[in-house]
């Protein structure tokens, strides 16, 4: 169960992005279908409903139009029947003579048969008269003639059956209204052909499918535009975060640049100041100790003592400076003894009480761990230095199941405002968070007026697995010269 | 004591190396037998040349001096290492005393104190030059003392299941010496069980990766 959802879910593999979109267009694209579904069924239930009362009100119409024809008819022979004997056959020829004169319409008119099948009257298809139609029955077979009387014998009553036009031939649908003349038992009736009402039925029917199509269309449409929207929302929000991005990575760059420029700047400064001043120093006293040495003058070991010095000067200026630059105990040893390094010097220059904890175990950060780490630290105590009056601080090193743990405290005034302690010379709290962002780790800063914890954390990838540990710390790259 | 001191230098610069030899040379109950450029090289040779003190600089390709020295003394611990530096902040000091070094020296300190050192290590005393002194070990966070590279190395091993027998073989040393180790580890950290140091690793964030879990 669980397995084959985890096959699919590794398989999908969607980014954040395609989550956040899915999250809107699913639901969007499930209740619009389910409207739609609910609209066409509900239009159809409904439309199909008005078509059976159109329907039903057409025929009914028809209905009482075949009743009003046919009482015209009974009418019209109503005195020479009501006169008539059962057996008066002249009355009975007079009476077949009226109906088939009685023709309406393309293709009304009237028809007799008598109870025993017979035709006697049927003016517009002629052949079928004289002739015994019992048993007719239309191409569906439904009876036809013996229904008629049937209907006929028990006083009147209506029929449908499928009958051919006499105007085109064509067979159609007819309803007949049909009364008996009991003393000549004839079925007299007349009929109509409903076709009309069933195209109109038919074109209402398709009328309604018409509409329903067009009201589904319409909702995927809106749908389509909706997902579009969405779509194109996301792709704007996209683009607005990129350039965002953008440009944060833009003012990074120069703030590198600067930081770089400014550092070399001062490496130079440092280089030409310092060392080049005291090598010149130490050139010029072995030149005059080789010019004594020469010249037998036993001063000569004064000028090359001079040299020493001054060599063992500018070896400790290069030390400074290097250390400045990179502090070799950061690379050699790892992060805990440079920390302590750190901070015994801080406590010197600034007689600030210092205190350190750091674990066991030594160098199992990786570099670029050791390195923001060790910088979130001296900027945290440039910081305190600098704004925070403190007269404490500590810095604490700590592994976990997740990961390693640095925490500075001190018992300074906080941090005022965000301005305060970034730009003047260090990049601040903005810098430290940035550090340990690339790391994938989390920079806490809790203040209040009572002081301030900086909480560096960086995740286990960042720690060396035991495997790796092989090449001992202090030893160094081999190098290409 | 020998009249005569048999010294081997290791230095990764020739410059360096042969200027402390020249000088050395000088005094008469000094001997350089050889200089190495890496501690590689006099952990495979150190029988061979038996040196009274090894003066061995602390960064180095292949093998640097902390390892080189913790290695030589688990196979001699009478041997005698005197690191020799450019790095003069205190925690390189007390590292290189932790790892068994009898005395650190500045490479810029006047030559005649190279000798001084010399000396003085071999009548058994610990030596450090002015300029270099030790720092106090840092706190560890739970009162307990910091391991050397070593022992961490072995503490991470055993947390990951080995036996002394393995471990020895891995590290190609012998199986006293793991135990050794293993008893200055479980001494340092206050832990008596295999289990206690695999759970000690584990909760400080040092097993990851290695396949214990639990």
């Amino acid at each position: 169960m669980s397995h084959w959802w985890n096959q699919i879910r590794t398989r999908l593999a969607l980014t954040y992005r395609q989550k956040i979109f899915l999250l809107t267009a699913l639901p969007l694209v499930l209740a619009v279908a389910a409207i739609s579904t609910v609209v066409t069924i509900q239009s159809r239930q409904l439309a199909a409903r008005e078509i059976r009362e159109l329907e039903t009100q057409l025929i009914d119409a028809k209905r009482a139009e075949l009743k009003n024809y046919l009482s015209l008819a009974r009418t019209a022979i109503g005195s020479i029947y009501g006169n008539a004997a059962p057996d008066d056959e002249a009355a009975k020829l007079e009476v077949t003579q009226i109906l088939s004169a009685m023709i309406y319409g393309q293709d009304g008119f009237f028809f007799v048969y008598d109870y025993d099948g017979n035709n006697l009257v049927s003016p517009r298809q002629t052949f079928l008269i004289g002739k015994n139609w019992k048993g007719l029955s239309d191409l569906n077979g439904v009876s036809v003639v013996d229904t008629i009387i049937r209907a006929a014998r028990s006083g009147g009553g209506y029929h449908a059956y499928d009958w051919a036009k006499p105007s085109t031939r064509e067979t159609a649908r007819m309803v007949v209204y049909v009364i008996g003349l009991q003393d000549w038992k004839w079925a007299l009736g007349t009929g109509i052909f409903i076709d009309d009402v069933l195209s109109t039925v038919a074109a209402a029917e398709a009328e309604v499918q018409a509409r329903i199509q067009k009201t589904f269309i319409y909702i995927v449409l809106i749908t389509i535009l909706a997902l579009i929207g969405v779509f194109l929302a996301g792709l704007l929000l996209n683009l607005h975060e990129r350039r965002l991005a953008d440009a944060k990575l833009r003012a990074l760059t120069e703030r590198i640049i600067d930081t770089q420029e400014e550092e070399r700047g001062r490496v130079a400064r440092e280089l030409h100041d310092s060392i080049s001043q005291i090598l010149i120093g130490v050139r010029y006293a072995l030149e005059l100790a080789r010019k004594r040495v020469l010249g037998g003058d036993p001063k000569a070991s004064v000028s090359l003592d001079k040299g020493i010095e001054g060599l063992t000067e500018a070896i400790h200026e290069v030390r400074r400076i290097s250390a400045d630059l990179r502090p070799g105990v950061l690379d050699d040893l790892g992060l805990g003894p440079a920390l302590k390094s750190l901070i015994d010097e801080f406590a010197r220059r600034t007689e600030i009480k210092t205190e350190f904890k750091t674990v066991v175990f030594r160098n199992l950060l990786d570099k670029d761990a050791k390195i923001a780490l060790y910088r979130i630290a001296q900027e945290a105590l440039t910081n305190v230095e600098r704004h925070a009056k403190a007269t404490h601080v500590s810095i604490e090193v700590f592994g976990h199941r997740n990961g390693a743990t640095m925490r500075i405290q001190d018992n300074g005034t906080g941090v005022v405002d965000n301005s305060a302690r970034e730009g003047v010379g260090g990049l601040g709290l903005r810098n430290m968070q940035e550090r340990i962002d690339q790391l994938k780790g989390t920079l806490r800063v809790l203040s209040s007026e009572n002081g301030t914890i900086i909480e560096a954390s960086v995740p286990l990838s960042h720690m060396l697995s035991p495997k790796s540990k092989a090449k001992a710390p202090d030893t160094k790259p081999r190098k290409s010269a | 004591m020998n009249s005569i001191v048999r010294v081997v230098i290791v230095d990764d610069h020739p410059m360096v190396a042969d200027g402390i030899r020249a000088i050395l040379e000088s005094y008469d109950d000094i001997d350089v037998v050889t200089t190495l450029s890496n501690g590689l090289e006099i952990v495979d040779r150190v029988a061979e040349l038996a040196p009274d003190v090894i003066l061995m600089d602390l960064n180095m390709p292949q093998m640097g001096g902390l390892s080189a020295t913790e290695i030589l003394l688990e196979h001699n611990p009478q041997t005698r290492i005197l690191i020799l530096s450019m790095h003069n902040a205190p925690e390189y000091v007390s590292t290189a005393l932790s790892h068994g070094a009898r005395g650190y020296l500045l490479k810029d300190v006047p030559t005649e104190k190279i000798h001084d050192a010399i000396l003085a290590v071999m009548r058994g005393e610990t030596y450090l030059c002015g300029g270099a002194s030790a720092s106090l070990s840092p706190n560890i966070s739970d009162g307990r003392e910091a391991l050397t590279a070593r022992e961490q190395t072995i503490l991470l091993q055993l947390a990951q299941g080995k036996s002394n027998k393995e471990v020895a073989a891995d590290l190609d040393i012998s199986v006293h010496t793991v135990e050794t180790h293993r008893k200055n580890i479980k001494r340092k950290l206050g832990i008596n069980s295999t289990a206690g140091l695999t759970r000690y690793a584990m909760e400080h964030g040092v097993l990851q990766g290695t396949g214990v879990e639990f």
